[in-house]
């Protein structure tokens, strides 16, 4: 029995055809485009303001971090503010220079804890190469092979300048992160 | 029987559960430690806690405490979180190759722990430093010494929840800081006293702004700290007749700096064996009968106040001109023989030991630090204390972790 021309119409409505389905389809990405440009500026443009490192210090470089929080440098006025809660709200950590063999798993358990998003700076000549201490019988030749670094800041100890013009290059890429 | 043995392996298995985690763990890591939970009678009163190295009180180093409720019962400090072998690393560079890596150890007292380094190899080689360089070793070393104890003042501050102290101590450190930024070229780890004299001779502008600056921080924000941090009735609360260390204690635990003199003992290495223009400098060591946590701390500030006094004088007594370091082979060498300088650092006592055998690289080479014997004092003032003193006696011991374990 063939059904009325009206239900006919309808069910077309509801199911259509292949080349419908596509059209949504592509629909649907333009509308994740579409959304993905402002939501993502508005998500990253949040994250760029509020860095927490975590308070682990590997190295002497954590002298010139305290210096660079003090009123002089005043690193809180990028949003770095240092954690002295739980790492389970950090979201960056500051390699302090030289990571030696005994520190080297604590630093990756303390990186493994911390929630997605999460980004490392390397600080000071040792956490890049092992700097003055690479014929160390101690010392890692760079935090590279233990932790994914974002950006490296050279110095021995960096200046606190340095360490600021790094975190406004990690902010530069944080911006440039897409949405997934 | 198997259900009876099955049994007895869970209630064991039980018990131990209901022990901290830590406690098995470290004890296993650790097999050679003083101190035993597990061999207690009553161990279920005890609690193993692992304060570092990811704490904010900790600095660089673990400290395990054992506690009964909020009584410390023992607390053993695991220290190698930073050690990076200098002194194995001397073996295989000069004399004057050794001279940078050796101020890293601590890197905001740098001109001090490398002036004992020098005065040592002087020895060693033969040299001479000329009258000019001797001042100006003894100007950077008192602004690195002052520098380092308002770090020092920031850190025991923010970590007891003051945290103004923080921002004025690392902001008036900064004064200091540009000093030795403008004599030497750079902020903290300057190289600045190498062996035979110093590297460069002081910009024309530095004597008017090292006035200027001594000035203002001894009339203006000295008295200031006092009124917020030393006259703070919370402050004082928590740290008179915390952790006090009686004089013969300071004695046989070899304490050295403030810790020493805040029990009581007048012992400076400026005084006791002047090297240097330290002979013609006046200066007081100020000292405490008291012995407590309070005592350690308002000490490196009676400190600054002499070493403001110590440059004022260098700056005036100071030849106006001359020559600054000793003239040097390229590979420097003495004869095979021994040394053994100290001078007194923002910490205490500070001596570098060098063994040599006419080559021109060291044959042994031992740092003394202060840092050491100063943490040797904190188990015996943590056990008995309760939980919420520990970050006031360890920092007011005047530890700087790096330097423990070089």
């Amino acid at each position: 029995m063939e059904e009325p021309q009206s239900q006919k119409s309808f069910r077309n409505l509801i199911d259509p055809g292949a080349g419908f389905g596509a059209f949504v389809g592509k629909l649907g990405d333009a509308l994740v485009k579409a959304i993905d440009r402002p939501l993502g500026y508005a998500v990253n443009w949040g994250r760029i303001f509020s860095l927490w490192p975590v308070h682990l210090e590997t190295g002497c470089c954590s002298v010139e971090l305290g210096a660079a929080s003090s009123p002089r440098y005043d690193l809180e006025r990028y949003g770095v503010l240092e954690a002295f809660g739980s790492l389970r709200q950090c979201d960056l950590i500051i390699v302090l220079g030289t990571v030696n063999r005994k520190m080297a798993p604590r630093l990756r358990l303390v990186y493994d804890q911390m929630p997605e998003p999460k980004y490392v700076i390397a600080m000071g000549a040792c956490a890049i190469t092992g700097g003055l201490y690479f014929d160390s019988y101690n010392v890692l030749p760079g935090v590279d092979n233990v932790l994914p670094a974002d950006v490296h800041v050279p110095g021995c100890p960096p200046r606190p300048e340095t360490l600021i013009q790094g975190i406004m290059l990690l902010q530069e890429k944080i911006k440039r992160d897409q949405l997934k | 029987m198997s259900s009876a043995t099955d049994n007895s392996a869970y209630n064991n298995k039980d018990n131990d559960a209901s022990l901290d985690v830590n406690t098995r763990s470290t004890n296993a890591q650790l097999p050679s430690r003083s101190f035993h939970v597990e061999q207690l009678e009553d161990r279920d009163r005890y609690m193993t806690l692992s304060i570092g190295p990811q704490h904010p009180g900790s600095g660089h180093m673990r400290i395990i405490v054992v506690v009964d409720g909020d009584i410390i019962v023992s607390a053993d400090p695991d220290v190698g979180y930073v050690h990076r072998g200098e002194e194995k690393m001397s073996e295989s560079r000069t004399f004057v190759q050794n001279v940078p890596h050796i101020e890293r150890p601590v890197i905001h007292d740098s001109s001090n722990i490398l002036y004992s380094y020098c005065l040592a190899v002087e020895e060693l080689i033969g040299l001479q430093t000329p009258e000019r360089a001797k001042y100006l070793r003894a100007i950077l070393a008192e602004i690195d010494r002052i520098q380092y104890t308002l770090y020092w003042l920031a850190i025991l501050g923010i970590f007891i929840g003051h945290s103004t102290m923080f921002m004025w101590a690392t902001a008036d450190r900064e004064l200091f800081v540009e000093l030795a930024d403008m004599a030497s070229g750079n902020r903290i780890t300057h190289s600045y006293i190498i062996p035979g004299g110093v590297r460069n001779d002081l910009p024309d502008v530095f004597a008017d702004k090292a006035f200027k600056f001594i000035d203002y921080f001894e009339r203006k924000r000295l008295p200031e700290y006092h009124k917020i941090f030393y006259d703070n009735p919370l402050f004082r609360q928590r740290s008179e007749g915390v952790g006090v260390l009686s004089r013969s204690d300071a004695i046989s635990l070899g304490v050295t700096g403030s810790v020493l003199r805040a029990s009581g003992i007048d012992y400076d290495v400026r005084k006791r064996e002047p090297y240097d223009i330290y002979s013609d400098i006046e200066f007081e060591v100020p000292i405490s009968k008291a012995g407590d946590s309070f005592a350690r701390s308002i000490l490196p500030i009676y400190d600054i106040q002499q070493s403001i006094n110590i440059i004022r004088q260098c700056l005036a007594k100071m030849p106006p001109s001359g020559q600054i370091r000793a003239k040097l082979q390229p590979n420097p060498r003495g004869p095979p023989g021994e040394a053994y300088r100290r001078v007194e650092s923002g910490r205490g006592a500070l001596g570098h030991y060098i063994v040599s055998d006419g080559t021109p690289k060291p044959y042994r080479h031992k740092m003394s630090v202060p840092s050491v014997r100063n943490l040797t004092a904190m188990p015996h003032l943590l056990k008995g204390a309760r939980l919420a003193d520990l970050p006031v006696i360890y920092w007011s011991l005047n530890i700087w972790p790096v330097e423990i374990e070089r």
